[in-house]
């Protein structure tokens, strides 16, 4: 069954006709056409599909596109305003936390929900905040100092 | 124009050179992976493209008795289905042992093994047509483990491997009998290995483009070695290899998962050519856990001969590798297990059996530290148990056997520069060990080991006869400079390692460059991102083909400014006449240096010199490398003895990679390599259950995640490698392999038990502590009995 | 694309509209945060016809604290029971369990309701479609046997939800909602101790509200969760313990465990313990009643003997670790 979801993805408001199976990750990725959205896993192993729904990070793989009805769904490409990276983009490509880059959208969603929660966050808010967020490169250590780099600038 | 006024028009006095090489860089397409414009393979505009699905073995060995697909083939929406019939060429890394077919044929030899696949309009259809396709199969007994398929009697998964030993190596190097007699302390002990996975976090996936009017096929795909990937699918699908063209899109991630062709790269490619059409192939998780490619099971004994002072004297080693269904690059897992043992430490004599063995398990290949990390553990493990016999610093061990570059080793390899020693202080000073260690309270330990790595494996795989790496450098009129490689990018920095070589050489800022990186129809071939040879070996070639660029522009300049080239200095954005004021800006000299010849490419080529190359024996092609790195870890843990969890505190790496061209990369490098040691360490495995994979998903294939992953400090010690490019050598392998010991060594300060192998799951480590209890409960029982 | 079954989805605006949407067909599931839901369904586990989405009901979000009790809609996800300051003030042993499930991205959708009824896992059924085809399927899902024990009558999946046990601890008890009424029970009844077959609802029946009794003066709470990795895991062995100490003595002493068995368990003969020291001896107590009581099976990659191990030791250390906790309160207060 097919109904008309409308909601803001990025701010910009959509209208589409979606299938009640459809997942938000495909919506984002096949409807939208934003492909900064990533899969890693076969459902709720990874982290990469985080987004956020109202604020909230969530798993764009555990979630229904048809649920989303009224809500503001933000990606990896909101996050650049005016040509100017987000200061956690700015972060983690200066200070290295993407190395291959697959896990990063969904690194930097996690963090910009924390971030705006809670602008001055510990180490430990840091990694409890990405605690769900898989990075096979990077140890994590670099990411770790992006967060923070971004809070001081 | 006048070229001191073009220069002044800059608003510049005399202009300096950049140095691009030395400094951190964030990476050249770092701004593409953090707005999320990269675009991977799956990411790719393929609105038309079919989809591809595969019917995979439900057995781990059995004989296809039958196939049909017509049913499959009568759905409406399916535009191919093909089967192993589809292509009786077989494939594989190494020439001499291909066995490997993209869809099963006549036999299956892994639960999961691609049996059929589909192409057809939609994902749905796709499926629908998987569940006609009706195979008829014999089944087989199955082996798991090396020695079940090594027992007499057992079938032959190939026919042509007795005992389904894909390869036993017998190498002895040095009089190992005499070492062995003169050691004061002879020590044997065996260890086993889980069988471990890259996981990178990008599933596979293959986008196969075949246009039916021109009848050439483009392939994009996930691959470290889009050369290879053109090779076999031309050969595969018997196609003129002019006819394909292979593009590396953004690669998330590879650890030698992707160092070979895959299969499904191929099935992607017939799928599109029996369509007509696009198709893309995306495979998920647990299909990408059953590509595999990975870190083998296996077993080692191990027996050390050594003296008071800790000097070894000999080593006889003995190592089995379950190898999975396929040859892959398994007979050069098992030479580097032996290789490896020769070039860390001075080893007067080594023998060395090594057996590979074929199991109805998914092919295993390379991984980080290929070949190298489970001996390492082994090797460092029982190298500290023999220096507590003699009282022995676990650093004092390590001392005495160090050797002094240039070094050669009785298997012949030749080392150029080792910094270990300058590794190891550091470590020990940083980590506070000498006022720590053997005094920290229970259930905390420290632990040292080392490890090193090749900077590319002298010998390609597949010999050619053509320079080791090539690349192209292109300037145009607008004055930039676009580098072209074949080497793949998979997230460890290599375009922009390459820009910065270039760019160094030029003077100029990375700004003025351009990578082009894996794209057969633009780039030069290059035969891929593993065994760490794209710093040293593609370096060179850059650096190689910056200078050349870089005579060219001078020789313009000096004749625009009238005088000799060596009368010419280059400034980057300038060129200027030595020693006097007289210069004429970058942008002039390109247009001068354009102006008969037009646009410019040049070509920078890297071929390891042949007294680098190894010595003749059998297996010699395995281990000579033009450099090698060197690593010294130091891990501190502490374990709690009522769960058997193992919290890693601190991590402390020294390491010897040459002068770092990028240090931001090299830490990034060394911190993700470790980590990978220290998962492998704590608790990742991979697991059968009646030949099925039981933990093909990121839940119970445990890669660590950001809460218990610890600090980790890197050093980059000075050092310089006169084989390198600008004096670098690798950084990315060498470091894992010291990770396991140490944090093995640190568990066994801590909890007082030594576990025989890895990974040091909490369940293990438990069971660890109620044997030794058992064990002391007992000695006190019979201690009160006497 | 991520291939999921057909299904419509419902979305009713009130309990009783979505407790009649339940049972009007057979194959209807509810979704609430769905992380648990959609993973099973993307492992092809269930084929339901529709969903209901509880997510248009009003008030299933509730966090209401009286003097008595602290009442949750269902519906209020473990983000909130994490952070909410009256849940962290009231109930500061629940609202650190919450957050030991699984990462922030899934407790931000996953909710007290669908924590309390989910499904039991086992490495023989958390699988995806064509690996358990290729198995033969199994008892709790499409199959005759139960792989984890093929000799026995049944499904030996573990209940893996991490507040049950606490909730147990703490005497709480559910509302349930269906098309026959309302009712009120302890949070215990929701459970069989069956892996296939784990939840007493009826069709058409489900759990609508939490009712958590505030716990007496003096009485400590804690979840432990042994795991390998410290997120995204569920627990291969969970505690949770409510202690009261009186004088040195044990007045009160609650035990329930999670991942061991098909339900969450409380431990019976905790009674017993009353009048205890805080000492080693009543560690070794607590400890042969975890021990006798948790029945874990291979169902999962790490072995049963070790998660029977460790729920004991963990149980043993807790009750000390209260026990010193209830002391230093009570020398606090004093």
């Amino acid at each position: 069954m097919k109904r008309l979801v409308s909601l803001w993805l990025n701010g910009r408001h959509r209208e589409d006709a979606v299938s009640d199976n459809l997942l938000l990750l495909d919506y984002v990725r096949e409807t939208a056409g934003l492909t900064g959205t990533k899969c890693g896993c076969d459902g709720g192993e990874c982290g990469a599909c985080t987004v956020l729904i109202d604020g909230e990070p969530r798993l764009a793989c555990l979630t229904l596109a048809a649920a989303c009805e009224g809500k503001r769904v933000e990606t990896i490409e909101g996050q650049a305003a005016g040509g100017k990276l987000s200061p956690l983009q700015q972060s983690f490509h200066e200070n290295l936390g993407t190395q291959c880059g697959y896990c990063t959208p969904g690194m930097i969603m996690a963090s910009e929900a924390l971030l705006r929660r809670n602008p001055r966050p510990s180490e430990a808010d840091i990694r409890e905040a990405l605690s769900g967020n898989l990075c096979r490169c990077t140890g994590y250590v670099k990411i770790i100092e992006s967060v923070k780099a971004a809070c001081e600038s | 124009m006048n070229e001191i006024a073009s220069c002044a028009s800059h608003g510049e006095g005399i202009p300096a050179p950049t140095h691009a090489a030395g400094r951190r860089q964030p990476l050249i397409d770092g701004i593409e992976k953090v707005t999320g414009r990269a675009r991977y393979t799956t990411d790719l505009p393929a609105t038309q493209a079919l989809t591809g699905a595969i019917l995979s073995s439900p057995h781990a060995h059995a004989e296809i008795v039958s196939i049909d697909v017509s049913r499959a083939r009568a759905l409406p929406g399916v535009r191919a289905v093909i089967t192993g019939e589809d292509c009786d060429v077989p494939f594989g890394i190494l020439p001499i042992a291909r066995n490997e077919y993209p869809l099963a044929r006549g036999k299956v030899l892994y639960w999961g093994e691609a049996v059929a696949a589909v192409a057809a309009e939609d994902e749905q259809t796709a499926r629908a047509a998987l569940d006609l396709i009706e195979v008829e199969y014999r089944t087989l007994p199955v082996y798991i483990s090396a020695a079940e398929a090594r027992a007499p009697g057992a079938v032959l998964l190939h026919a042509n491997k007795p005992g389904n030993v894909e390869r036993e190596v017998n190498n002895t190097f040095g009089d190992v009998d005499a070492g062995i007699a003169a050691a004061d302390l002879v020590r044997e002990e065996s260890f086993h290995y889980a069988e471990v996975a890259h996981a990178q976090i990008e599933p596979d996936c293959t986008l196969a483009e075949f246009d039916p009017e021109s009848g050439r096929l483009t392939v994009q795909s996930v691959s470290q070695v889009p050369y290879y990937v053109h090779l076999t699918i031309s050969e595969c699908l018997k196609m003129d290899p002019a006819d394909v063209r292979v593009i590396k899109p953004f690669i998330g991630g590879g650890f030698g998962h992707r160092t070979e062709t895959l299969p499904f790269e191929i099935t992607a490619a017939l799928l599109a050519r029996a369509a007509r059409g696009t198709v893309k192939l995306q495979l998920s998780r647990a299909e990408t856990f059953t590509i595999h490619r990975a870190r083998p099971e296996t077993d080692i004994r191990l027996k050390i001969g050594m003296k008071k002072s800790g000097e070894i004297t000999a080593v006889d080693a003995e190592v089995v590798q379950r190898g999975g269904a396929s040859a892959g690059y398994g007979i050069i897992t098992i030479l580097y297990a032996g290789a490896l043992l020769h070039t860390l430490y001075r080893m007067p004599a080594v023998r060395y059996r090594g057996f590979r063995v074929y199991t109805n398990t998914p092919p295993c290949g390379p991984m980080r530290g290929h070949g190298g990390v489970d001996m390492r553990h082994a090797f460092e493990s029982l190298m500290d148990m023999m220096a507590e016999t003699f009282g022995l610093d676990a650093f004092a061990v390590r001392r005495a056997n160090l050797f002094v570059a240039p070094y050669q080793s009785v298997n012949e390899l030749k080392v150029s520069t080792c910094e270990l020693a300058a590794c190891l202080d550091w470590v020990e000073q940083a980590s506070g060990w000498r006022s720590r260690k053997g005094k920290l309270p229970r259930g905390r330990g420290l632990g040292v080991a080392c490890s090193h790595f090749i900077s590319g494996a002298a010998k390609p795989v597949h010999w050619t006869g053509e320079p080791h790496a090539t690349v192209n450098l292109r300037l145009d009129f607008d004055g930039s400079i676009t580098l072209l490689t074949g080497a793949a990018d998979i997230g460890q920095g290599s375009s922009t390692l390459l820009a910065q070589i270039a760019a160094e050489v030029l003077g100029l800022e990375l700004a003025r460059f351009r990578v082009i990186a894996g794209d057969s129809a633009l780039t030069p071939k290059d035969n891929g991102s593993y065994s760490s040879r794209v710093s040293l070996m593609v370096g060179n070639a850059a650096l190689a083909a910056a200078e050349d660029l870089k005579r060219q522009l001078v020789a313009a300049a000096a004749k625009r400014l009238e005088v000799g080239v060596e009368d010419i200095e280059c400034l980057g954005e300038a060129y200027r006449v030595i020693g006097t004021d007289r210069m004429v800006s970058y942008r002039d000299v390109v247009k001068s240096a354009l102006e008969v010849t037009g646009p410019l490419t040049t070509r920078g080529t890297y071929t390891v010199p042949l007294d680098m190359q190894g010595g003749k024996y059998r297996g010699a092609g395995v281990g000579p490398s033009p450099a090698y790195s060197y690593a010294a870890s130091v891990v501190e843990v502490s374990v709690d003895e009522d769960t058997g969890q193992i919290k890693v505190e601190k991590l402390w790496v020294a390491q010897d990679c040459g002068v770092a061209i990028n240090p931001l990369a090299v830490e990034g490098q060394v911190q993700g390599s470790v980590w990978m040691g220290m998962g492998q360490a704590l608790c990742e495995e991979t697991e059968f259950v009646n030949g099925r994979p039981l933990r093909g998903n990121l839940l119970d294939y445990r890669v660590p995640t950001i809460v218990e992953s610890p600090p980790i400090e890197v050093k980059i010690v000075a050092s310089y490698e006169p084989n390198g490019p600008l004096g670098a050598k690798e950084a990315s392998e060498s470091s894992l392999g010291s990770i396991p010991p140490a944090l093995a060594a640190a568990v066994a300060e801590a909890i007082g038990v030594r576990l025989p192998g890895l990974p040091l799951s909490p369940d293990r480590v438990l069971a660890a502590l109620h044997a030794r209890r058992r064990e002391e409960r007992l000695k006190s029982a019979l201690a009160g009995a006497r | 694309m991520t291939r999921l079954c057909e299904f419509s989805l419902r979305h009713p605006e009130t309990i009783e509209e979505a407790a009649r949407l339940l049972a009007a067909e057979p194959e209807v599931r509810v979704i609430a945060g769905g992380t648990a839901l959609l993973t099973n369904l993307r492992l092809g586990l269930g084929k339901p016809a529709s969903l209901v989405s509880l997510e248009h009901i009003p008030g299933l979000d509730k966090i209401e604290v009286s003097a008595q009790e602290v009442r949750f809609g269902a519906g209020v996800t473990l983000a909130r029971l994490a952070t909410v300051p009256a849940v962290r003030a009231s109930l500061p042993a629940l609202a650190q369990a919450a957050l030991t499930v699984a990462g922030p991205s899934h407790r931000s959708a996953a909710t007290l309701g669908g924590n309390l009824c989910l499904d039991t896992r086992c490495v023989y059924y958390n699988q995806n479609e064509v690996w358990r085809r290729s198995n033969g399927y199994c008892l709790k899902h499409g199959g005759e046997v139960c792989h984890v024990a093929p000799q026995g009558k049944r499904c030996h999946a573990a209940y893996s939800g991490d507040l049950a046990p606490l909730l147990l601890v703490l005497q709480a008890e559910i509302t349930v909602t269906g098309t026959g009424g309302v009712r009120r029970m302890p949070l215990g009844q929701l459970y069989h101790d069956d892996g296939a077959q784990h939840l007493t609802l009826a069709r058409g029946e489900l759990v609508t509200e939490v009712s958590v009794p505030l716990p007496a003066p003096g009485m400590q709470l804690a979840y432990r969760k042994a795991r390998v990795r410290d997120a995204i895991d569920f627990p291969l062995a969970g505690v949770a313990m409510g202690l009261r100490m009186d004088a040195g003595r044990v007045a009160e002493l609650h035990l329930a465990l999670t991942g061991t068995n098909s339900q969450p368990v409380l431990l019976t003969g905790t009674a017993e313990l009353r009048g205890a020291a805080a000492d080693a001896a009543l560690a070794e107590r607590v400890g042969k009643l975890v021990q006798r009581q948790a029945s874990p099976q291979r169902t999962t990659v790490t072995t049963s003997n070790y998660r029977r191990q460790v729920a004991t030791a963990l149980a043993r250390r807790l009750v000390l670790e209260l026990a010193a906790a209830g002391a230093g309160q009570s020398r606090g207060t004093a």
